[in-house]
């Protein structure tokens, strides 16, 4: 039975959780994340009642456009779901133990063990909700389904787990929202996200994360599997979190199978990002390509580290890895750490990494034009990010993170002036 | 009207680069600054436009009258005041259009109509004959050398200044293109307007044929003269200059 099945997934979970002691991320150079400062104990999974309509700050992101389903989960609780396209499923992952078991035996936890990590076990072992995605073989969705983790009370923990399977020649665009109103206090959000995306099937997926200026602590672990000749274009965007670690891992698994991960993230105050992101060759014949972008205002401090891995037998695999990261202030610091694995011949697989910041041959050149220098630094910053944000493909959400880099750029203004204006 | 360089010396964090330069451009009229590589012409087209790189140590420049060598180079470009680059800079994610719309609307108070921007953007990309698709594509992302030299010349004619400073924009075209280019400055060569075209060689002026010619060696202007001075020095090269001056 299903039900036992996460009964007993849980119970081992928790086992792993009691034992595993906090955790500290540590890489060579400066850079360390460690959470002491979360006080876990005054954090509660807070539960609410369904909603009838949407709260504003969940309609503020996703607009009007009609999409084929949407879940929102707040705090604890699923509180608001719509189907308007019958041939999707798209219920709390609760729910669907019920309603799909089969599918959550196969698939939950696949590529996702709990016991790899405190936080890990944590949310396989009390996560609440959830969100269960199935798009049938064969069918194909234009709208889009939006899934909203929503976070509006502090001392909240939030065990989120997301389990998507896109079955054989399956398509659909796939997008999260994290967000959360600027509070005071500390919350924590404790993901899991996982898709299958089975062969043939190609999937849009986006997720998009804001959690505002209250102390959110994010430590998720993101896993995408591509089957035969599937192709996942994914994109995830972090405007906002005061801690957050993250792992993004793409598997493509099968011959044939593509995947395009193209991401951004803005940090600004004291913000804190750990991003680590793998891109994994199971088989031969797959293709990668990963370009992450990034710009950092105040004291905010944000890694990424990208690995390619080819594994033995991966054969006529193409991939390549691109980061770069931009400094705004002179306080910010900013790592880009791009790695490779290869275990076998015959692959092309390349990599790059840059930190850097504003160029003033730019500045000057745009100056020279009557552009006064904080535009020109606000529209070369668009610039540099506009690579990525067209890659979102997606009209509405990219409005949505050009009008947020450009709020957050506005906010920085002063202290990126005196930063250029120091060196120049 | 008139662009106005008074005894110039102007230095990198290294060295003086120019010792002392005087020169007058007023509207209407088409000076060519000439001189050989390292001589200097650079240094004075980027520090009349206000480029952070290079101090002015003792001189001055004035626009209509008005002291320049402390204002910024957007103040100076509303001025009106342009300079084609020699190297034009890349300004990934801004489209041609998008960048010259900002560019236009810098220099105004209302925001130009969108109708009337593209009337004006259609005819002088006719001018240059430039392709459509063009003003999709990012500035300077990927140009040939022809087509940077083109944009530069198209903003030049988007933002109608009083006075333009072409820095070796002739350098690396062919000669076709050398041809349009030379065509549309020749368009934009009104009355209202001041010309200064840097070059090392002599092969534009064959097309914009400049009123006055001014050679510039080891950062000064060493000989002066009318479009007959560029002929002799096509005839001579600039080993007869240098020689001229140090006997």
């Amino acid at each position: 039975m299903p039900a036992d099945f996460v009964a007993d997934r849980r119970k081992a979970a928790l086992e792993v959780f009691e034992r595993e002691p906090l955790p500290r991320w540590r890489r060579s150079g400066f850079w360390t994340t460690d959470v002491r400062k979360l006080r876990l104990d005054e954090l509660e999974p807070r539960r609410y009642e369904p909603l009838d309509k949407l709260p504003e700050m969940v309609r503020e992101h996703i607009g009007d456009e009609e999409h084929a389903g949407l879940l929102v989960q707040r705090g604890a609780s699923v509180v608001y779901t719509h189907v308007s396209d019958e041939r999707l499923v798209l219920t709390s992952l609760e729910r669907a133990l019920e309603e799909h078991p089969e599918l959550v035996r196969e698939y939950l936890g696949k590529r996702l063990p709990y016991d790899e990590g405190k936080f890990q076990a944590a949310t396989a072992a009390f996560w609440t909700g959830g969100a269960f995605v199935h798009v049938p073989k064969d069918v194909q969705l234009d709208k889009p389904i939006q899934i909203v983790w929503l976070l509006d009370d502090p001392a909240t923990a939030q065990y989120a787990h997301t389990l998507a399977v896109v079955g054989e020649f399956g398509e659909c665009k796939l997008r999260e929202y994290c967000l959360a109103p600027d509070f005071d206090g500390q919350a924590l959000h404790a993901g899991a996200f996982e898709l299958y995306a089975l062969p043939g099937a190609q999937v849009d997926l986006a997720h998009y994360q804001d959690w505002g200026e209250g102390e959110v602590h994010d430590i998720s672990t993101k896993r995408v599997e591509i089957g035969r000749d599937a192709r996942v274009k994914w994109v995830p965007v972090h405007l906002g979190g005061h801690l957050t670690r993250q792992r993004l891992d793409i598997v493509t698994a099968e011959e044939g199978s593509d995947m395009r991960h193209t991401g951004l993230y803005f940090t600004e105050r004291e913000e804190h990002l750990d991003l680590f992101t793998t891109d994994k060759h199971e088989a031969g014949h797959t293709t990668g390509d990963t370009v992450w972008k990034g710009a950092l205002t105040g004291d905010s401090r944000a890694s990424y580290e990208g690995l390619i891995h080819i594994v033995p037998g991966a054969q006529e695999s193409h991939t390549y890895l691109q980061t770069h990261s931009m400094l705004l202030s002179p306080k910010a610091k900013g790592d880009a750490i791009p790695s490779l694995i290869v275990q076998t011949d015959n692959v092309s697989a390349s990599h790059g990494g840059t930190v850097g910041e504003l160029d003033e041959d730019q500045i000057f050149y745009m100056m020279t034009r009557g552009v006064s220098r904080s535009e020109a630094m606000r529209v070369l910053v668009e610039g540099y990010f506009e690579e990525v944000v067209q890659r979102l493909d997606d009209p509405g959400l990219e409005e949505l993170v050009r009008r947020r880099i450009a709020d957050k750029l506005r906010g920085a203004e002063e202290q990126v002036k005196e930063f250029i204006g120091e060196r120049s | 009207m008139s662009l106005e360089i008074q005894n110039l010396h102007v230095r990198t964090e290294e060295r003086e680069i120019l010792h002392g330069v005087d020169l007058v451009v007023k509207k209407a009229e088409t000076h060519a600054l000439m001189g050989p590589n390292g001589s200097g012409k650079s240094t004075l087209a980027n520090t009349l436009m206000g480029s952070p790189s290079y101090e002015i140590t003792e001189g001055r420049i004035l626009l209509n009258g008005e002291e320049l060598n402390e204002a910024d180079p957007d103040a100076r470009a509303r001025a009106g005041l342009f300079m084609a680059f020699q190297y034009p800079a890349t300004i990934p994610g801004v489209s041609v259009a998008n960048f010259l719309r900002m560019a236009v609307n810098a220099g105004r108070e209302e925001p130009i109509k969108v109708k009337e921007f593209g009337q004006l953007l259609g005819k002088h990309m006719e001018l240059l004959r430039i392709d459509r698709d063009f003003t999709s594509r990012y500035l300077n992302e990927g140009f040939s050398g022809g087509e940077k030299k083109r944009a530069e010349i198209l903003q030049l004619a988007m933002l109608q200044p009083e006075f333009a400073v072409l820095d070796e924009t002739d350098s690396g075209l062919d000669i076709d293109a050398l041809r349009i280019v030379a065509e549309g400055v020749n368009a934009m060569r009104v009355p209202e307007r001041g010309f200064l075209i840097i070059t090392h060689y002599t092969r534009i002026l064959n097309y914009v044929r400049p009123d006055f010619v001014h050679i510039m060696l080891d950062g000064r202007i060493v000989r002066e003269g009318d479009s007959a001075l560029a002929g002799e020095l096509e005839e001579k090269g600039y080993e007869w200059v240098r020689e001229e001056v140090t006997a």
